[in-house]
């Protein structure tokens, strides 16, 4: 009897899952979000974030420490976020999932990849007549192939990441961002925070329902980085961002979907931008 | 003071831990940078404790009452106008000088101790009174130095000062502490001197000893040397209010919170 075999699927902390879910920009708030959640910053209401004096709390990882030090005097919630979104360590974030499989560079989507399907279908049609033209089925199928793009998280990506619910206020915030609901209910409230905070983050638009296999699952409108349409799970799914998620990107300072993939230094605003 | 017999436990309200301190509890009072709020427009924590019933009480850092220029009567009416936006029964400012000759300080500056500038000093005084709807307490301030042909104690200066103005008194413990460690003043002869019965309410906060110098920083903890001589004004009279200042560097709410406890376990030991 054969073995079955299994595939691992590796485990995503909530700062990966944002990253993989919307883009730096979701993978800021997460941090941002597990920072308020251990009291390692607080926010006041006009949203200025500060990083609260504790001799015993020591950063989990290269981004939290980064917010951290930014935060020793007080900052706009928006701006730490972009600021976040964009910094080098967030970047080594990207090249860490990359390195795992779990992303990789996105390209853009070209809408003339069906005609070049078509022409590869078609010469497989001329080669009953005429066989030398079958030689150039590859090469147009190739074309296709490239043309069509690929997204910014790949399947291994997106199998941890149906892995991931939102067991916490934490991972509520990975998966919708603190401008999405759950349940019905604000995120943000989650957080106490009043909704004029989050709004400061771009309001992302025409978010798709994620796969009902997330707890929680429903219709968001998250606020989230440079975004939702950077390997977002949820775009992915979808089949109008099936190309490369671009057409998730409204709104986004992202506007081109495939740069965010390419590693966070190319997504202009990351936590939003204007 | 007319409304102010037991102002209890408070701390001083800032933006950055605007929600902290609607949280904590046990806070009594609050009190407010006067030149931080804009008339018209208070903030909504301050509006919201004001709902709630809690004092707020004004303080300003830029009368510069003890500076040979008249005070500036925009700035007195800035510091009314806020009185009245939250209804405070008083609001207070410090003796000293943050300018002159057109230059500010940015720092808190000692006056010098001579019956001359105790006579600029009072008429600065009288003129920001005249032009208040509410009574005016003075506080003590850190110093780093003494001018030098100083004719008074602090202490005596700052009786003197009640004496011809009737002013309140904003003892600041912290400040008594910070002057004893630099300058070698006594705080228990200071305590001697004023007249506690005009006494407003207490400013306790933390400092650090950088060098030889201690800095009254309002940016660490409180230190137990600091509730030590609030302990002794305490010994003396029961203040009608004890406030924590923390301007930088907040700690967590919690610690926060152990801070108040530690202040009002003083006031309450001696309270019986």
């Amino acid at each position: 009897m054969a073995t079955p075999t299994t595939t691992q699927v590796p485990r995503l902390s909530a700062e990966e899952a944002g990253y993989l879910t919307a883009g730096p920009g979701r993978a800021a708030e997460t941090v941002l979000a597990r920072l308020i959640d251990v009291g390692a910053v607080r926010v006041s209401r006009d949203g200025h974030v500060t990083a609260v004096l504790q001799n015993d709390y020591k950063a989990t990882t290269s981004v939290e420490a980064r917010i951290l030090s930014y935060a020793r005097t007080p900052v706009q919630f928006d701006t730490i976020v972009q600021s976040t979104a964009n910094c080098n360590e967030m970047a080594a974030l990207n090249q860490y999932l990359r390195d795992r499989g779990l992303a990789q560079l996105p390209r853009r989507s070209n809408p003339v990849w069906g005609v070049y399907l078509a022409l590869a279908f078609l010469l497989v049609l001329l080669s009953f007549s005429v066989p030398v033209v079958l030689l150039g089925v590859p090469i147009a199928a190739a074309i296709a192939l490239w043309q069509r793009g690929r997204q910014a998280v790949t399947a291994t990506g997106k199998a941890a990441l149906r892995q991931v619910t939102a067991t916490d206020r934490v991972h509520a915030v990975a998966l919708y961002g603190f401008c999405g609901k759950i349940n019905g209910q604000a995120v943000a409230d989650l957080f106490e925070l009043s909704q004029s905070i989050v709004k400061m983050l771009p309001l992302k638009q025409s978010r798709r329902s994620r796969s009902s296999s997330y707890s929680g699952a429903g219709s968001v409108s998250s606020c989230s980085s440079c975004g939702s349409g950077c390997g977002s799970s949820s775009c992915a799914s979808s089949s109008s961002c099936s190309s490369s998620g671009s057409s998730c990107s409204s709104g986004s300072s992202c506007s081109s979907g495939s740069s965010c993939g390419g590693g966070s230094s190319s997504c202009g605003g990351g936590g939003g931008g204007s | 003071m007319a409304g102010i017999t037991d102002l209890g436990v408070g701390i001083g309200w800032r933006s950055e831990i605007d929600l902290t301190v609607e949280r904590l509890p046990g806070v009594d009072f609050v009190e407010v940078v006067a030149e931080n709020l804009h008339i018209g427009h208070l903030p909504e924590s301050v509006t919201l404790l004001l709902e709630r019933g809690i004092p707020v009480l004004p303080h300003a850092v830029s009368l510069s009452l003890g500076g040979a220029d008249p005070v500036d009567l925009n700035r007195v009416e800035h510091l009314g106008k806020i009185a009245e936006a939250v209804g405070a029964p008083m609001v207070s400012d410090h003796v000293c000088f943050v300018r002159a000759g057109g230059l500010d300080s940015g720092h808190l500056m000692p006056v010098p101790r001579t019956k001359d500038a105790l006579d600029v000093l009072v008429a600065n005084v009288r003129l920001a009174q005249q032009n208040l709807p509410v009574p005016l307490a003075l506080e003590n301030v850190a110093a780093l130095l003494e001018w030098p042909d100083g004719e008074l104690t602090e202490g005596q200066f700052l009786a003197e000062l009640v004496e011809r103005t009737d002013c309140w008194l904003l003892v600041d413990v912290a400040n008594l502490y910070a002057n004893a460690r630099n300058i070698g003043t006594d705080p228990e002869r200071f305590l001697d001197e004023i007249p506690l019965e005009r006494l407003a309410y207490v400013h306790v906060a933390g400092g650090e000893q950088h060098g030889d110098v201690y800095h009254d920083t309002h940016a660490h903890a409180v230190l137990p040397e600091v509730l030590g001589v609030l302990d002794e004004l305490c010994s003396r009279v029961t203040p009608p209010g004890v406030l924590l200042e923390r301007d930088d560097n907040y700690p967590s709410d919690t610690e926060i919170a152990s801070e108040l406890a530690a202040i009002r376990a003083v006031v309450d030991k001696r309270r019986g």
